[in-house]
């Protein structure tokens, strides 16, 4: 229950730093409901723990829910570090073709 | 027949004058891109009456090659030489890498370290030309291998950044890799579009060792990475 409520107040914290980051237009509406969103389920998934426990073994997972939770965020990561990946090298590729019309066209 | 030489500099005060002074005797233009030197490559290369393009950024050599040689495509080559600004290759080995396309014998023609040397001057075996020993005995062999087995791909020189092409297979050979993996996947272009291919031996003059077994590991990333991307 404590490690709940802690895990509640991080996620609070994180929430109001998202609506500052939006109040100084730091970030764009879509990334502020994105994040909205990715933290207000990350609220549901704490508060409903024991359910997802449930779900889990029912699943015939031998780990907890939160280890399962964790197991999936890893595996998410990994999946954006790769979408990160594909996109940095098409922008490395469109630099590429700038680079090279500026060349052409300075001759 | 116009030949063109594309060279790709990066940072290559130290050579390039003497590199364009013999190669430009070999050709009808020099085509140097100075692929953001920080040094005095751009002003030398212009004082030694090159055409000199420039990359405002650095882009790797692979860029740098494809900018070359677009531009060349653009002002009527009817051949165009792939050759480095390092002074590791031999001015005179040119004329022997664009012999195979002028006699109309061949579409590519790679710069082979590795097939005997024979100086048509003296008319005799040179020998081989040196090379690092881990880099002949191991990672060329590797890289030999690798082609052969996954790509289908012969080469005694999968990795040499000497050779040439003719215009229309120039215009066919699209590469994407910016870095070092152009080297392979020019090959594998060339492969794909079917183009008439020959190996003529050439020698190199080793100033440092190159490609690194690690780089080859780098290259292939890059490749995968690409085919992903693309």
């Amino acid at each position: 229950m404590t490690q709940q409520l802690i895990a509640l107040i991080i996620i609070a914290w994180f929430i109001s730093r998202l609506v500052w980051q939006k109040k100084k237009n730091h970030i764009g509406a879509n990334e502020f409901i994105f994040w909205l969103i990715f933290w207000l389920i990350a609220v549901c998934l704490i508060i409903f723990l024991k359910s997802i426990d449930r779900i889990v073994s029912g699943l015939g997972f031998s780990g907890s829910g939160i280890e399962v939770l964790l197991y999936l965020s890893v595996a998410i990561l990994f999946y954006f570090i790769f979408r990160l990946r594909l996109r940095f090298e098409k922008i490395e590729k469109d630099l590429t073709k700038i680079v090279k019309n500026i060349a052409l066209k300075d001759k | 027949m116009k030949v063109f030489c594309v060279i790709p500099a990066f940072n290559e005060a130290k050579n390039i004058k003497k590199v364009i002074d013999e190669v430009k005797l070999m050709v009808d233009r020099v085509v140097v891109v100075d692929d953001g030197s920080t040094d005095e490559t751009y002003n030398l290369s212009r004082a030694g009456g090159a055409t000199v393009l420039k990359h405002i950024i650095n882009r790797g050599q692979g860029a740098a090659l494809r900018t070359g040689v677009e531009y060349s495509l653009m002002n009527g080559a009817d051949i165009i030489v792939h050759f480095d600004a390092d002074g590791q290759f031999l001015s005179q080995d040119i004329s022997k890498v664009i012999k195979p396309i002028k006699i109309g014998a061949a579409d590519v023609v790679y710069g082979s370290r590795f097939l005997p040397v024979f100086s048509e001057a003296e008319g005799k075996a040179k020998g081989k030309t040196a090379m690092p020993l881990i880099k002949r005995y191991f990672i060329m062999p590797l890289a030999r291998a690798v082609n052969k087995i996954f790509f289908k791909i012969n080469l005694t020189d999968p990795q040499s950044g000497f050779r040439a092409m003719s215009a229309r297979a120039a215009r066919q050979v699209v590469w994407q890799q910016d870095r070092m993996a152009h080297c392979s996947e020019i090959m594998l272009e060339v492969k794909k579009n079917n183009l008439r291919v020959t190996e003529v031996s050439i020698r190199v003059i080793y100033h440092n060792f190159g490609q690194s077994f690690f780089g080859g590991f780098k290259i292939l990333k890059d490749s995968f990475i690409a085919r992903l991307v693309n």
